[in-house]
């Protein structure tokens, strides 16, 4: 396995912009928590840590003109450029480098501006293209790139945190040389009131830590890190600033907004980390804390802190919260910046406002430690959700010692269930499928009650229902060492209720359930909490691509070595509301292809006793974003000498075909030239468009590789012959202005 | 008071989307926490909302909210003596 370099980094939060000005005010002490100045909103009594300048600074900065584009962006734009100086990598470079992105508010901040006015009129029909986490990821890329590979990690306060994670994997399995890795978040009324509403905000300081410790105080800005291979980054000559020494996620898998009281996932995700790195908790030499402020998060910490440090904790413990307010998915990036500062320049910053340390917490460092030396510096970050996860810095003249690949283990796919327009549950549409003629059609539910308790259900919206019931169904006794998700949009339900909320009552009376359930990582923590499943978690959100790249991140992680069996999900529900704004975008709505809902889960596995119900092989994904025909006529070279395969064994390509007739064009005459022969095939005309489509063109592929024949309603041709015995198919899918990927399968 | 024991269930069902639940199915002196109606800490959040939407009362503290929410009848009163809607 390569080892992991950093090799720059950037950062804008409320201290500032760039590395020198937070470095400046960590070691002076100078907090940049203070009243709200640029948010319209109404809730003034909490202070907030807000990036320094307005939309129009930021602008300037970013160097994008009149554009529509969101806050989040731009503070991305700003952050991301800085650690690509640092790393010394110019744009005509950037073709072979990869982005991967952590965001749960994404456009948010456009989205609760204009959200009426989408309804109503189109005066702003150009910012609805800015409104998902993968927009704000493309709207980065577009600053910076092209790039190779872009993808949008969600997981609420830990995205940042988890993007460095899979940025990690894909330089260890060799898929990638260079990747960009952290994450952004703009304040938003939304989530202002969303905290508000779970009662967690101080109205003073946040004091992490500290006995009187009332809440946190939200925070924004955003950081990247360049990641690198040893071998690449040595043959551009360039040193590392710090290594990635190891790394660990874990769910807490016991509540969707609160943390266990023992602290398991926290305790797993640090102890994985150091794990990873080969070294024992006394060599750590400062811990960045999660450290929230919150009763909760601090009482949690400190248990799982004291539990894998001793009850004696000797490491330097801080949270910089104190200093930044609690930048959510923005936070992980941030905080790594922070730790790579401290290594670099020998200090540890201070834990302000901790006069009196709280029963069961640890005691942080009050005041700035300088002329000190890490090697080894923690980071935690931990999110609702129980999406934990730990990161392990090193100081560049450590050496760590990399564990050799481990042999390649075919991967199965064992099990698929989907919710969508089609019968749920079933395979019938092989055979029978149903036919749609209207715009928008919401999903055939299962009976729900047959699954799930009222009790336990009372808080789940229809699109966490079909999660928790496709999982289960598709997991059956199984515990999977992993479970991650694919979102464009997360529950939309909710967030609508949320927005009318904003709108029709004023501030103040967001439903805390809407909240808890608004952020994107839902489906794979609720999976994970009915499951007590303490694995792997992470769920994706980059428009059309969100379930290709949680294949991948399993993919990645299983050829490593890390799990060998993971659940694999997707999910995307619709409202009539913004099936109109989407219908205005151009993405639903079009003629013969119905907008849908979907809900897919797989069982993955390379274990013996899951074999026998195996359907067929999962043997490739490549991701790449915006690719030319070229390009992608050689990922699928790539992907079919990987799977020890040539052209002429592939059956069929799964299109996502989706009605509108200028981008179905496109796509057959890119096709013709990427695939050759290769009969086309299509599925979207069935199950229904929507974000998470794709699965659903994955979950056909691997019933008819099971079946044994491609069933006759996906030929787009009825005349074509029929296909008997598929070694295998190919899935297309992604989105045609951005991140495209091809999903290779082969009867098992 | 009764009229108001009525309506609260109806409000409690509705905005704690408590399925297939009737208004008499819930006691007025029944503990809505734990060993009674099953509720949570998100559901104590959820009834904190509603009173400060419905009746226009702000309760600043989650963990003193939980001696308003022991019973309906307690929260009735409550509401009787502080509603300012």
């Amino acid at each position: 396995m390569e080892e992991v370099w950093i090799t720059g980094a950037g950062v804008i939060s409320a201290l500032g912009v760039g590395k020198e000005a937070t470095l400046q005010a960590l070691l002076e002490e100078r907090a940049g928590i203070g009243p709200v100045r640029f948010l319209d909103t109404t809730q003034t009594e909490f202070p907030v840590g807000e990036v320094p300048l307005d939309n129009e600074e930021l602008r300037l900065l970013a160097g994008v003109g009149k554009k529509p584009i969101s806050r989040s962006a731009l503070m991305g734009i700003v952050a991301m450029k800085e650690a690509l100086e640092e790393a010394g990598i110019g744009r005509d470079e950037m073709g072979k480098v990869s982005v991967v992105s952590g965001t749960t508010v994404g456009g948010m901040d456009m989205g609760e501006k204009y959200y009426r006015d989408w309804l109503g009129n189109d005066d702003y029909n150009d910012y609805i293209k800015t409104y998902t986490c993968g927009a704000c990821t493309e709207q980065i890329v577009e600053e910076v790139g092209p790039v190779r590979m872009a993808t949008t990690l969600s997981t609420a306060c830990s995205s940042a945190a988890n993007a460095v994670v899979l940025g990690a994997n894909m330089i260890k399995t060799g898929e990638a040389d260079c990747v960009v890795v952290g994450g952004t978040e703009c304040l938003t009324r939304l989530h202002l009131n969303g905290f508000g509403s779970l009662m967690i905000l101080d109205k003073g300081l946040c004091r992490p830590f500290d006995a009187s410790r009332g809440g946190l105080n939200l925070g924004e800005g955003a950081a990247y890190l360049v990641l690198e291979s040893a071998t690449h980054a040595r043959q551009r000559g360039v040193s590392a600033k710090a290594l990635l020494a190891g790394y660990g996620n874990a769910c807490d898998a016991s509540h969707q907004t609160a943390t266990s009281e023992n602290g398991e996932g926290p305790y797993r995700a640090m102890k994985k980390a150091l794990e990873m790195a080969g070294i024992e908790p006394s060599q750590v030499d400062y811990i960045n804390a999660h450290g929230t402020g919150t009763e909760n998060n601090d009482a949690t910490e400190s248990a799982a802190l004291l539990r894998l440090f001793g009850e004696d904790c000797r490491v330097p413990v801080s949270s910089t919260k104190s200093f930044t307010g609690h930048t959510t998915s923005a936070s992980g990036a941030i905080e790594s910046v922070i730790s790579l500062l401290a290594v670099e320049h020998g200090f540890v910053p201070a834990n302000l406002h901790c006069d009196t340390p709280g029963e069961g917490c640890v005691k942080p460092v009050c005041h700035t430690m300088r002329d000190v030396r890490l090697h080894y510096v923690l980071s935690n970050s931990f999110a609702f959700g129980g999406n934990d996860t730990a990161l392990l810095f090193a100081a560049p003249e450590v050496r760590v010692a990399m564990p050799a690949m481990p042999d390649s283990r075919q991967l199965y796919i064992c099990a698929a269930e989907q919710v969508s327009l089609q019968q749920p549950l079933s395979r019938d549409w092989m055979t029978s499928p149903k036919i749609h003629n209207t715009p928008f059609e919401k999903a055939e539910d299962p009976s729900f009650g047959e699954y799930l308790k009222p009790l336990e259900a009372r808080r789940m919206g229809l699109m966490l229902r079909r999660a928790a019931v496709t999982a289960g169904k598709a997991t059956a006794d199984c515990v999977p060492d992993a479970i991650v998700a694919g979102t464009g949009l997360g529950s939309i339900e909710y967030t609508e209720q949320i927005l009318d909320s904003l709108y029709d009552d004023g501030e103040g009376y967001v439903k805390p359930a809407c909240f808890m359930q608004s952020t994107h990582n839902t489906a794979a923590s609720t999976i994970a909490i009915r499951t007590v499943n303490h694995g792997y978690n992470a769920t994706y959100s980059h428009n059309g691509s969100s379930f290709a790249a949680s294949l991948y991140d399993i993919w990645l992680q299983q050829r490593l070595g890390y799990l060998s069996t993971a659940l694999v999900t997707a999910q995307d529900e619709m409202t009539e509301g913004f099936f109109r704004i989407f219908a205005k975008h151009g993405f639903l709505g079009n003629q013969g292809v119905t907008a849908g809902e979907c809900s897919a889960a797989f069982l993955l596995s390379d274990r013996g006793e899951n074999l026998s119900r195996a359907m067929c092989k999962l043997s490739g994904v490549e991701m790449q974003h915006c690719p030319t025909d070229e390009e992608k006529h050689l990922a699928l070279l790539r992907l079919l000498a990987k799977a020890g395969l040539s052209l002429d064994k592939v059956a069929g390509v799964l299109l996502g075909l989706n009605g509108r007739e200028t981008h179905d064009a496109r796509l057959l005459a890119s096709a013709r030239k990427v695939y050759g022969e290769v009969p086309l095939l299509q599925y979207k005309h069935l199950f229904g468009e929507g974000f998470s489509a794709e699965a659903l063109g994955v979950y056909a592929a691997a019933c008819c590789l099971s079946a044994g024949e491609v069933a006759r309603p996906l030929n787009i041709d009825d005349s074509a012959p029929k296909i008997v015995g598929p070694e295998c198919l190919l899935v297309e899918g992604g989105d045609e202005d951005g991140v495209q990927s091809l999903i290779l399968l082969t009867r098992k | 008071m009764e009229e108001l024991i009525q309506t609260l269930k109806q409000q409690i069902i509705e905005v704690l989307n408590l399925e297939g639940m009737k208004p008499e199915d819930i006691d007025n002196d029944a503990p809505l926490f734990n060993e009674g109606l099953g509720l949570d800490s998100i559901d104590a959040l959820e009834l904190i909302v509603l009173m400060e939407k419905k009746y226009g009362i702000k309760l600043q503290d989650p963990k003193a909210a939980k001696d308003v929410f022991q019973s309906v009848r307690v929260m009735a009163e409550y509401i009787e003596q502080h509603r300012s809607k």
